[in-house]
């Protein structure tokens, strides 16, 4: 299946999950192969700028926790920014430092970026599917 | 940073994000940025001093 853009021409040849999987993994990957270079770009600059933000405040890559069913939204969020999450976490950063000046901040762009990063992959869907032409 | 800069930077983030997500133009993309990042960054200080009076216990 093919699906054609009207921004630069791009197609996206891929079978639908897999775009949007790719598009969950790599912040801006899903416009990028649907030919949206500029916002492809943009969205990728503003999720990382953000995630990185949230690492350099000592945030907290949230993950589920017993009895705090609240964390387990916090997770998907989390989740949600991918590589970006698993590339972190690989490195030994995002544990959190309660203590930090910036760790509530920190939680707030890492969980922004995630939920941003999410809504990046409705859109790619919103896109392949011809709910939206741009 | 202070927490106001923060602040200011993740309402800048968003209101770039939400922009480039739901308009096309130029134009359209500069008045809707801005209404969004105002809505955001004033929206928070307004609401920080309107819970001002109810400090946690």
């Amino acid at each position: 299946m093919s699906r054609k853009t009207d921004n630069d021409g791009g197609v996206a040849s891929l079978p639908l999950p897999l775009l949007m999987g790719l598009s969950w993994l790599f912040p801006g990957l899903g416009h990028l192969l649907l030919g949206r270079r500029l916002r492809a770009g943009v969205f990728a600059g503003v999720i990382v700028v953000a995630f990185v933000v949230g690492i350099l405040l000592r945030g907290e890559l949230i993950l589920p926790r017993q009895g705090d069913p609240l964390s387990v939204l916090a997770a998907i969020a989390a989740l949600g920014n991918g590589c970006l999450f698993f590339l972190a976490k690989a490195l030994g950063l995002g544990d959190g430092v309660v203590t930090a000046p910036g760790y509530e901040y920190g939680n707030t762009f890492l969980l922004t970026a995630g939920m941003m990063n999410l809504l990046l992959v409705l859109d790619v869907h919103d896109i392949a599917v011809g709910h939206k032409d741009f | 940073m202070d927490h106001f800069a923060l602040l200011v930077l993740d309402a800048f983030l968003i209101a770039v994000f939400f922009t480039f997500l739901w308009k096309r133009d130029g134009k359209e993309r500069w008045r809707y940025f801005w209404k969004v990042f105002a809505a955001l960054a004033l929206g928070a200080v307004v609401v920080g001093w309107l819970m001002y009076p109810f400090p946690r216990p």
